[in-house]
């Protein structure tokens, strides 16, 4: 588990999502858990996979694969723990991921055109070019296939 | 000598708890207040009292249950859950609600220490199922809210078609042959 105290604008948590890495502002992640129990009950909310608990709390975890990928991701070894914020409070949500993360300081570009509204730059590391999500916008977006209504209270 | 005061500190301390019955559809399990549940039936033992709706606008609604002079309806919990279709074989009829629930299984009683508000991660038609999550062991079971598995408006949307059928039916054995 790495806790991140980071508060640097310029901060950001890479992370592995299947074969890609994308960077999320290190301001807004927790902790990186380890692969605890996905607890899972009917529902209809698009993306989110179902929950956890981590430090006794019930953690919701958005399945954001699909999404960044167009596919589901192979089995996921960790949990990133971030704090989405509400309008005046502030939930823990996770996301799973297949690596470990990495913390990083570098200027944020702005995205390629085109790109979807959950990607609000890029970052050059090393050779690398890494996507900046947007969390917010990334967990709210209705891709396709999760507004598929065949996808409704069906359990991952 | 006197104790009574170790007592106390310990009542204050004792978490109030709450009992409910976990049941399942369709492999999930469920927990609903022990206290909203009147009674729990074998779907065989209630046939003679169900009655089956002509014309049924609801995929959850499909049967009417007389008891007591109180028409009842029955919900498919499969089906008000988007669950896949299974075999229920018992009914949970609930307190103050007219409205008796097809399960699968009764698993057992608990008791629980607190309902934990869903996620507001959590947008869809689930807000109006659960009254929130509740840890049973090393569970995580949402809590049914009684009032959610019909809304207002179906229940008068309900009771407008099964009076406009019995109104029917009425008037049909009132022709003289």
């Amino acid at each position: 588990m790495i806790a991140v105290e980071n508060s640097d604008p310029n901060s950001f948590v890479l992370l592995q999502v299947g074969e890609r890495r994308f960077a999320l502002p290190s301001e807004i992640v927790v902790e990186l858990a380890p692969p605890v129990r996905l607890h899972t009950f009917p529902h209809t909310s698009a993306l989110v996979a179902g929950v956890i608990v981590r430090r006794g709390q019930i953690v919701p975890v958005y399945d954001v694969a699909p999404t960044l990928l167009g596919k589901d991701s192979p089995a996921h070894r960790f949990y990133l723990i971030a704090q989405r914020t509400f309008e005046k409070s502030m939930e823990a949500s996770a996301i799973p991921l297949n690596g470990e993360c990495e913390l990083a300081s570098a200027e944020v570009q702005p995205p390629a055109e085109g790109r979807p509204d959950y990607i609000s730059g890029t970052l050059e590391i090393g050779e690398e070019t890494v996507e900046l999500l947007n969390f917010e916008a990334l967990v709210t977006h209705q891709s396709a296939e999760s507004r598929n209504p065949s996808h409704a209270g069906v359990q991952s | 000598m006197k104790i009574a005061s170790q007592d106390t500190g310990k009542s204050r301390r004792a978490r109030r708890t709450e009992p409910v019955i976990l049941f399942s559809v369709a492999h999930q399990t469920f927990a609903i207040s022990a206290d909203s549940v009147q009674e729990i039936r074998s779907t065989d033992s209630i046939a003679g009292a169900a009655n089956e709706i002509e014309r049924p606008f609801m995929a959850k609604v499909r049967h009417t249950l007389d008891r007591a002079h109180r028409k009842y309806y029955v919900v498919n919990a499969c089906a008000h859950f988007n669950l896949p279709v299974t075999r229920p074989t018992l009914v949970l009829i609930l307190r103050q609600l007219r409205v008796a629930v097809l399960v699968d299984k009764i698993e057992r009683m608990a008791e629980i220490n607190a309902v934990h508000p869903l996620p507001r991660a959590f947008i869809g038609e689930e807000r109006r199922w659960y009254r929130g999550l509740a840890y049973v062991e090393d569970h995580v079971v949402p809590v049914v809210e009684p009032t959610g598995f019909l809304t207002r408006e179906e229940f008068l949307a309900l009771d407008r078609t099964t009076k406009a059928a019995e109104s029917q039916r009425e008037m049909e054995g009132a022709v003289p042959a």
